[in-house]
């Protein structure tokens, strides 16, 4: 079944992709379409650096314990086999299936019994993964599993930021800087959690929020907000970590 | 590894310093000359390495006229300019582009030297033929640059050696936790996001543990990093 939103969504993300458009922002929109479109539980897109490791770009929820899980996949993990053979992976039973020990146990941990990988292609090259994690160890049928594919297309085109990459190198800076943006990411959600009391989930809700009623991108405000230059005020519903 | 290798035996028998992954990256990258400059809080640029004169001079150049490929990296991640005297570079560095031609370099690389936030300085990278790099020596370029950022973090933590003669642990490719708790600690000690870090590294070296796990701790609020305590972190919970 294919859910009525699925233009809408395109349609969405094609209109994001306009010039200066904020890359990050967008690969989490697309993240967490993943997970309206497609039925999943979780989505990540994870993407290679410069040795080849594959590191979490974008999430469609925040949980630190989902983030470990996509970051966990530096050596081992559905996303490395998918990543070295450019073929989608797909597991509905993963204790089942005794592939990726150590992966399969942190998954089982966070609660994951199925998992899916997609390759991000650029032309013979293979970019990152998308990576979906069901709670149920359900069968992604195959017009599901295309959508999929085309929402990872659609992430690659927005990491080349419609610029036309000829050349290895200007790939190579622009997945460095998707990545070092992440960073800064959880930098600015440290600062927010301690300064305000928050979880980490919380923090990183208040920057986004804060980038999109500022019209600034999501890097650039973390970055402010590191730097000391910028503050967020509290929010209402602010929670105390237990 | 077989970077690190290289390094190490530029290093000889002392430590390894920014220094010799500088001399390593002019023959991984294939280029003449390479320099490093750092640009702490409140500080102005400072090169703290040059492979010859010529870099030298270079570095010289984009500190008198502030912009270049060196100043926007940066800012902006990495610079690569295949010709300098191209019509893009006349217009992106009006005054540095003609200057540098003249000296006699075509192509220059400058990678920034950046975690997060953080940004310690930039590697850059001259040759005289002009031209880019190729994938590999892109790679190779960007993991030498990130071990510098590394070494240069170890040095402010009072230089310490490693005499395993492992490569440093790649901060950037530290898990989420790492960077988060980072962020913490910039607000608990009140310092800028390299100090946090160096803290945070100085403190799990001091005990005898991996950074990441100590950035749980603080993650999980079981660590804090007080401002009057000398030494690290203080354990047990703070009702702040």
């Amino acid at each position: 079944m294919v859910p009525p939103q699925l233009a809408d969504v395109f349609v969405e993300l094609a209109d994001t992709l306009v010039d200066d458009f904020d890359v990050i922002e967008f690969l989490h929109v697309l993240a967490e379409r993943c997970v309206e479109l497609l039925g999943v539980s979780a989505a990540g897109l994870l993407l290679t650096d410069q040795q080849g490791a594959l590191q979490l770009v974008a999430a469609s929820s925040e949980r630190t314990r989902l983030l470990e899980l996509f970051q966990l996949q530096t050596d081992q993990g559905p996303c490395v086999d998918c990543f070295r053979t450019g073929e989608p992976v797909s597991v509905t039973d993963l204790p089942a299936a005794g592939r990726w020990p150590r992966f399969s146990a942190a998954a089982a941990e966070v609660g994951f019994a199925a998992v899916h990988a997609l390759p991000m292609r650029l032309r013979d090259e293979v970019i990152g993964a998308l990576n979906l994690f069901d709670t149920e160890p359900v069968e992604l049928n195959s017009g599901t599993l295309r959508i999929g594919q085309a929402l990872a297309d659609v992430a690659t085109i927005g990491l080349l930021q419609q610029r036309a990459i000829h050349r290895r190198d200007v790939l190579t800076e622009q997945l460095q800087t998707a990545l070092s943006s992440r960073i800064l990411i959880e930098q600015a959600k440290g600062v927010l959690a301690e300064r305000h009391h928050l979880d980490l989930d919380t923090a990183f809700t208040l920057l986004r929020s804060g980038a999109r009623s500022r019209s600034r991108r999501l890097s650039d405000l973390a970055q402010a907000i590191v730097d000391g230059t910028a503050q967020l005020s509290s929010p209402a519903t602010a929670r105390r970590p237990s | 590894m077989r970077l690190w290798r290289m390094v190490v035996a530029h290093a000889e028998h002392g430590p390894a310093a920014a220094e010799h992954v500088g001399a390593v990256a002019v023959s991984a990258a294939g280029v003449d000359a390479a320099a490093v400059a750092v640009v702490l809080d409140a500080s102005p640029r400072e090169t703290i390495y040059a492979s010859d004169r010529f870099a030298a001079e270079l570095e010289e150049l984009t500190l008198t006229v502030g912009e270049g490929p060196g100043v926007d990296a940066l800012a902006d991640g990495p610079a690569l300019v295949a010709d300098l005297t191209a019509e893009e570079c006349l217009v992106r560095w009006p005054v540095f582009a003609p200057a540098a031609a003249k000296t006699g370099v075509r192509a220059m690389f400058a990678l920034p030297l950046r975690i997060g936030a953080i940004r310690l300085g930039v590697l850059d990278l001259y040759r005289a033929e002009p031209g880019g790099l190729d994938a590999g020596q892109v790679a190779d370029a960007l993991v030498l640059a990130d071990t510098i950022g590394v070494l240069l973090l170890d040095e402010a933590e009072r230089n310490r050696s490693r005499p395993d003669g492992s490569w440093p642990e790649h901060t950037g490719a530290q898990p989420p936790v790492v960077h988060q708790a980072t962020g913490m600690v910039i607000v608990q000690l009140g310092v800028t996001a390299a100090v946090a870090l160096i803290r945070l590294r100085g403190y799990a070296y001091a005990n005898d543990r991996r950074l990441r796990d100590v950035a749980a701790d603080v993650v999980a609020r079981r660590l804090r990093f007080d401002a009057d305590s000398d030494v690290g972190g203080s354990e047990g919970l703070d009702s702040g």
